[in-house]
């Protein structure tokens, strides 16, 4: 994690931004799911190759992680 | 359970669906059910505790004002200040309400005679979603314009620029669908199953205490009995649990919606 500037930082926001993180994420892995999910049960269901729905649960999945990690984790 | 149940003349049904489906209370007048009755009451409770409590406020509390002052400490630093920083003394009257109304909606539950919690019909916990979602819309595209609104919600700066193309969706369908939905569902879900629990350890308890009384039952009657004590307790806590979190929610919502993120 790259160090944290503690001038541009008021404490308040830091406490606003972590509850905003911990209560989206529930929201964002869901959505991540529901997205790539769909997707890929699209693509399965065309193509016949059923592989394609896990992959893309797992994809939302990492996904809204990430989102949730750039825009609140650093 | 159900060996013994076989024994016994007839045979012990656990509680289900039923227990929602209530008739109106007056005949003829089908949308007035028990939970619109408790609805109703529940606002009236509301209304007269923050009347009493807050409409003649003395610089030195007693009484009801103190519960009332308590209340609303609770409400600003656990749930206003959190989310919407110095915004938060103006979001109070919203947010007081919204928690103790929904508070009391869920205490209908455990309150003797009443017994029912209010949201665990889905359309209290809906409608009151839907008017934090339409507030939360307009809140935005006042605070940072239509077109803004939703560029902040769906492109917040320091992404990689290939990554909006994948991630773009993703906040869309989270903050306006996936966000309010979970917001109704969360407390509807709560309270329903709760609701089904409580039924059932207390029917288990009086169907084998005292409908089909048999020394084998007996002791599965006590643990009904013990069981239905226990989890009114913990009802009670989840009760006031997913009420502090839909004003929660309801507070951050707000929130993000006067201050685009960063």
């Amino acid at each position: 994690m790259p160090a944290m500037s503690e001038q541009e930082r008021r404490p308040e926001s830091d406490g606003r931004d972590f509850a905003n993180a911990a209560w989206s994420v529930p929201s964002y892995i869901l959505s991540g799911i529901i997205l790539y999910g769909g997707g890929g049960w699209l693509l399965s269901r065309w193509t016949g190759v059923a592989v394609f729905t896990p992959i893309g649960v797992i994809v939302g999945v990492v996904l809204a992680i990430y989102l949730v990690y750039r825009k609140y984790g650093r | 359970m159900k060996a013994l149940t076989v024994l016994a003349a007839d045979e012990f049904k656990a509680p289900g669906l039923e227990l929602f489906d209530l008739p109106p209370i007056i005949p003829g007048v089908t949308w007035f059910t028990k939970p619109v009755l408790l609805a109703l009451l529940s606002s009236l409770v509301v209304i007269a505790f923050c009347w009493s409590a807050f409409a003649n406020p003395k610089l030195v509390p007693r009484g009801i004002q103190n519960i009332g002052e308590v209340g609303y400490t609770f409400v600003r630093d656990q749930v206003a200040r959190p989310f919407l920083g110095k915004d938060a003394d103006r979001w109070m009257g919203l947010l007081l309400s919204l928690f103790f109304l929904v508070w009391i909606w869920n205490l209908m539950g455990v309150i003797p005679f009443l017994q029912f919690p209010v949201a665990s019909h889905i359309a209290f916990p809906i409608v009151l979603a839907v008017s934090i979602y339409v507030l939360k819309i307009y809140l935005g595209m006042k605070h940072q314009g239509g077109l803004g609104y939703f560029k902040n919600m769906m492109f917040p700066p320091g992404l990689p620029k290939p990554i909006y193309v994948l991630l773009a969706p993703i906040e869309f369908l989270s903050n306006m669908i996936v966000a309010p939905f979970t917001h109704a569902v969360r407390l509807f879900a709560n309270m329903f199953a709760g609701h089904i629990i409580l039924a059932f350890f207390s029917a288990v308890g009086f169907w084998f205490l005292f409908e089909q009384l048999t020394p084998l039952g007996a002791p599965v009657g006590v643990v009904g009995v013990i069981m239905t004590i226990a989890m009114t307790g913990f009802e009670m806590f989840i009760q006031f649990l997913q009420a502090f979190l839909f004003a929660l929610l309801a507070a951050m919502y707000i929130g993000g919606s006067l201050h685009a993120e960063h």
